[in-house]
């Protein structure tokens, strides 16, 4: 697995596009997380990747009109395995759907 | 104060448009209503994706930004084939589409579609406008991404209150560009290798795609390959920019290429590839292809190297800048002497084979057709075996007169394009050759060439099939013809007629006579010289195959060169 980080302006549609090179390739996805990075935004991408796709990914990556950087680096397993939701987080009772 | 429908037009005009293509509806109509007295000509189609296709073929001949415009959801959606093309053959192109009112946006209502993310991936930039005071620069921005590097699509998605809205407008304004890694250009250092490669090398060939053309530096191309004088091919987008009658000049390669081009690219042991993006339909099978061979790529777009092949040597930048340092630099060194494979891969041994078989009367018509076309005109091929038929037979040197289809293959857009082209060049004799299948994917476009008056020469290569895939059929899947019989068209010459369209019919029999007798010579001068719109109905044997042809996954040397004689 192959941890990548794109800096990008958060304009619209960039990070769709970012997501868009992966989910064209049906690639699998283990892990996201977008957030703000000083005056940019910065999305983590963990995805299972041959070599020749990370190429492609970079290059189409940098084709993106407001991406800044596009970097990557080996996976730290434990780092991407942690709780979804994250357990901080609580989820509330659904409401009974509203019927006709 | 202005609406923002005004502010709209007269950002457009900033932006040199004088010409939209589109398709009116709800969502969109302050635009429509804002149209007269703001200095934008609107043509109006008979179906979106003709807008679509008419404003490719504009921009496609002109080298400007074209322009769509169409209402929402289904409008919209009708655009999607013809941002697709854009997208694939860097075709700068603007659409304008009208939006649901900003209040109803993520309702399901009437006509909403979310045209922002059905074009995500098939846009270079998009924008859905939230407020009046974004539109000015919203469609600078847009306009600067559909034309700067390498060119393609962009959608700019108006909700109809934007464009009621009335605001103060101080002027359109310019979009400077933050630097961006993909503008890295290029360094001096890449001449130095190329020129050592040269001289390693004793087999060198060019390849020549569409980058050369969109670049605008078809007389330094050109000059470089004189210089160089190895042998050349194009891509299907790349014809037209290389001397026809140049020495080293092998023609059309690929899938369909001529045998010395794609035997060429087989062998060489050094290719310099100039604005072409290797597809599949250039390389075959991506292991096999030009297997000796070390890659030199002039692309403008990173996101083009390495997708089928790697390269040894990216060359990123606009070739207007490239191909000049190189020749310079080339200029400064001996080369070897390449006249030995020169001779090879262009000697006589491995010139075309006269056509032959069920295909001959069409090549032989294709030939007539194009040897009596005045200089300078522009011949738009739709999609099918018509279109691998003209594209082996065009022998102009116009670097914008072949328009196709290329790398969407989207069938229906030749008519449509042809438009475009007529009204950005009024005075050029516009060719559109299209198949009996794709003719009747924008018919009604008959209507706009009608209603426009505009003297585009139609003729549709009628084999009563859809040829392509028939051929596919008869070759790879053992005559299983399953849904490609179209013999039941309907008579074109009639539905011409009912346009006001003249029309008439030329038997492939009169193409078997060679030279082709002067009652038919006339009627073709005459139907190409016709100041006004004519539709010509070529019968074409219904098992006509195009060759030579190279099957798919196959390697470029294993083309096939003629039909096999069947038992």
């Amino acid at each position: 697995m192959n941890a990548f980080q794109i800096r990008y302006r958060n304009t619209q549609g960039t990070l769709m596009r970012i997501m868009n090179a992966v989910s064209r390739r049906a690639l699998d996805l283990h892990y996201v997380h977008a957030e703000a990075a000083e005056h940019d935004h910065q999305v983590t991408l963990v995805l299972e990747v041959n070599q020749k796709q990370v190429g492609q990914l970079y290059r189409e990556w940098y084709a993106i009109a407001d991406v800044i950087h596009a970097g990557s680096g080996p996976a730290q397993a434990t780092e991407w395995n942690s709780p979804h939701p994250p357990a901080g987080v609580t989820i509330d009772e659904p409401r009974p759907a509203a019927r006709a | 104060m202005l609406k923002g429908a005004d502010i709209v037009l007269q950002c457009l005009r900033a932006e040199g448009v004088d010409l939209v293509f589109g398709y009116p509806g709800g969502a969109i109509m302050p635009l429509y209503d804002a149209l007269d007295g703001s200095g934008v000509r609107h043509i109006l189609t008979r179906h979106e994706q003709g807008a679509v296709f008419a404003a490719e073929g504009y921009a496609r001949v002109t080298g400007k930004v074209g322009v769509a415009m169409a209402t929402s959801g289904p409008g919209a959606t009708n655009l999607v084939t013809g941002i697709a093309d854009a997208k694939m053959d860097s075709v700068p192109l603007v659409c304008i589409t009208g939006q649901v009112r900003s209040a109803l946006i993520g309702t399901d209502a009437f006509q909403e579609t979310d045209v922002f993310g059905v074009t995500l991936s098939l846009t270079k930039w998009s924008r859905l406008v939230r407020t009046i005071d974004e539109i000015p620069e919203a469609i600078a921005e847009g306009f600067h991404w559909a034309r700067s590097g390498r060119p393609g699509p962009v959608v700019i998605d108006i909700p109809t209150d934007m464009l009621k809205a009335k605001q103060e407008f101080s002027g359109p304004v310019k979009f400077t560009p933050h630097a961006r890694p993909a503008d890295a250009k290029a360094d001096g250092g890449f001449t130095d290798t190329i020129v050592a490669l040269l001289q390693q090398s004793s087999k060198p060939v060019a390849l020549v795609g569409a980058g050369a053309k969109i670049s605008g530096a078809i007389p330094e191309l050109r000059r470089l390959l004189d210089h160089l004088n190895i042998p050349t091919f194009a891509t299907v987008h790349g014809l037209g920019a290389v001397p026809q009658q140049a020495a080293y000049y092998l023609g059309m390669v690929g899938m369909h290429g001529t045998r010395a081009a794609n035997t060429a690219l087989h062998e060489t042991d050094l290719l310099l590839v100039f604005g072409a993006r290797l597809d599949d339909r250039v390389t075959g099978d991506p292991s096999r292809f030009a297997p000796h061979a070390k890659i030199v790529h002039f692309e403008i777009d990173p996101a083009q190297l390495d997708r089928v092949r790697p390269c040894n040597l990216p060359v990123i930048g606009n070739l207007a800048d490239t191909i000049p340092a190189f020749d310079a630099e080339l200029r400064r060194h001996a080369l070897p002497d390449f006249a030995a494979w020169r001779s090879v891969a262009c000697g006589p041994e491995r010139a075309e084979l006269d056509p032959r078989g069920l295909a001959q009367p069409t090549i032989r018509f294709l030939d007539e057709l194009f040897g009596r076309l005045p200089k300078d005109s522009v011949i738009l091929a739709d999609v099918g075996q018509h279109q691998m038929w003209a594209a082996q037979r065009y022998h102009a040197d116009s670097p914008r007169g072949f328009i196709t289809s290329g790398g969407l293959g989207a069938m229906g857009f030749a008519l449509p394009a042809a438009v475009g082209v007529q009204l950005a060049k009024p005075d050029t004799c516009v060719l559109c050759v299209s198949g009996d299948g794709g003719f009747q994917m924008n018919i009604q476009e008959l209507a706009t060439v009608h209603r426009l008056g505009l003297p585009i020469k139609m003729v549709i290569i009628d084999n009563k099939y859809l040829g392509m895939v028939r051929q596919w059929q008869q070759l790879f899947y053992e005559r299983n013809y399953a849904e490609t019989d179209l013999s039941d068209n309907p008579d074109f010459v009639d539905i011409a007629k009912a346009y006001k369209i003249h029309s008439f019919r030329v038997k492939e029999d009169v193409m078997r006579e060679f030279p082709v007798s002067q009652e038919t010579g006339d009627q073709i001068d005459r139907f190409l010289h016709s100041p006004e719109p004519e539709l010509l109905v070529f019968d074409c044997a219904p098992e006509a195959n195009v060759f030579p042809m190279v099957p798919a996954g196959a390697a470029l040397s294993e083309m096939l060169l003629e039909e096999e004689p069947t038992q």
